[in-house]
């Protein structure tokens, strides 16, 4: 009996190791699963893009464009991430969402910028966009609901309704709950090595339970579930980070500009 | 180090307690040769090596100790393949058909079931082949584990 469990253990051993050995060699890189090509994400952005641009009047105010810059600037820089990839666009809408599409593009409505009710708050969502932009998670979610031979096919040529329903995709359905924790501990991390307060975004948050009846607000967060339980990670995860520094991100002034958008 | 190197460190020769006749020798060299019967037919279910092999098992339940040894050792080496292969199954099942997505690990696990599958097929197509030449071939921990479950 001992013999048959010293046996026993020294196979399980080996099947680990194994296991474990195998698991240490990255084969999602080397095979590129979950990689659309550069060129086709460029493309991919650029129809999602051109969709919106004819749906929606963008802001081309270079005031507007200057706070933006300015936010984005605070959070890019202390984070490394490389801003001249991101292309930012400000588009007039009464309905209060923020999201990326593939390509680096960043897209927030000028009614989110009202409701966040202040620049900390802002730069959270800009900083949980860039954290789906960073991770990755924009190609991730498209290939898994689309296909990526689906997205190839639309990167090659015009085709409407399969444009319409990548839209529809990136802008009116959750990511997964992982993704959506990922990025929302991702843009605390973002916010707290830019020297910005973290709780706005996490009040932001909270705020939606006590005004659901605001169809407007709700569609940021409709698609952002469980907002509440949101906020109180959001906090948890800003108080275990330790001393919260608060600098001003964008002057009075500035941000009351932006409010009239 | 080749396979067949590997399958003889891994694999003890040992003379059996008594000489079976050729009949036995057959019969036993079958039981390996039934849990290739999945592969043969090139079939993914992990399922239908445990089905034949189990089969063989239970119509050669009163032969003979050697038969029955045989039989128990290519059945055991089977059930844990199986749980091995069922487990990669319902992962990738559930990665076409369900909200999983390919991970690393998945990919390792695959890797590793390949790896112990083709340890697997080349241990039993040896075992089928040097049973029949009437050679008793214990497998390392399925060869003492058959000592305590198959009494002559």
């Amino acid at each position: 009996m001992k013999k048959v469990l010293l046996q026993f253990l020294t196979l399980s051993t080996i099947f680990c190791f194994l296991f474990f050995g195998l698991n240490s060699i990255n084969w999602m890189s080397l095979f590129q699963i979950n990689k659309l090509s550069e060129k086709t994400e460029k493309k991919l952005g650029e129809i999602c893009w051109d969709m919106f641009k004819d749906e929606h009047a963008e802001i081309k105010d270079s005031t507007a464009l200057a706070c933006i810059d300015s936010l984005l600037n605070a959070i890019c820089i202390p984070n490394n991430i490389d801003k001249k990839k991101i292309k930012v666009h400000l588009l007039e809408s009464e309905e209060v969402n923020a999201f990326a599409l593939p390509g680096n593009h960043l897209v927030i409505y000028s009614n989110l910028i009202k409701e966040s009710g202040s620049p900390e708050a802002l730069c959270g969502v800009i900083g949980h966009e860039l954290a789906h932009l960073e991770q990755s998670h924009v190609t991730k979610k498209l290939i898994k609901e689309i296909g990526i031979a689906t997205l190839t096919t639309i990167a090659g040529g015009e085709n409407t309704g399969a444009i319409k329903e990548v839209v529809k995709t990136l802008t009116s359905t959750a990511y997964d709950r992982s993704l959506e924790k990922e990025a929302d501990v991702k843009s605390v991390d973002y916010l707290t090595a830019a020297k910005i307060n973290p709780i706005p975004f996490a009040d932001f948050m909270a705020k939606t339970d006590t005004r659901k009846t605001s169809t407007e607000l709700e569609n940021w967060f409709s698609t952002h579930p469980d907002s509440k339980e949101r906020a109180e990670y959001i906090k948890a995860y800003t108080k275990k980070k330790g001393v919260i520094k608060n600098i001003k991100v964008l002057s009075d002034e500035s941000w009351e500009k932006l409010n009239h958008y | 180090m080749d396979l067949e190197h590997l399958q003889i460190h891994m694999n003890r020769m040992n003379t059996f307690s008594y000489n079976p006749q050729e009949y036995e020798l057959e019969k036993a060299s079958n039981s390996y040769l039934m849990s290739l019967l999945a592969v043969v037919v090139g079939l993914p279910l992990p399922i239908i090596n445990l089905i034949a092999t189990v089969s063989f098992y239970i119509s050669n339940r009163k032969s003979t100790y050697f038969v029955r040894w045989h039989c128990t050792q290519a059945l055991l080496s089977q059930l844990s393949l199986f749980l091995m292969n069922s487990f990669g199954f319902w992962w990738t099942i559930s990665i076409i058909f369900g909200s999983r997505n390919i991970q690393n690990n998945y990919i390792a696990y695959i890797f590793t079931l390949l790896l112990v599958n083709i340890f697997e097929f080349g241990g039993t197509v040896y075992s089928a082949i040097e049973t029949r030449k009437g050679k008793h071939v214990e497998w390392f921990f399925y060869g003492p584990l058959t000592h305590l479950i198959c009494k002559p």
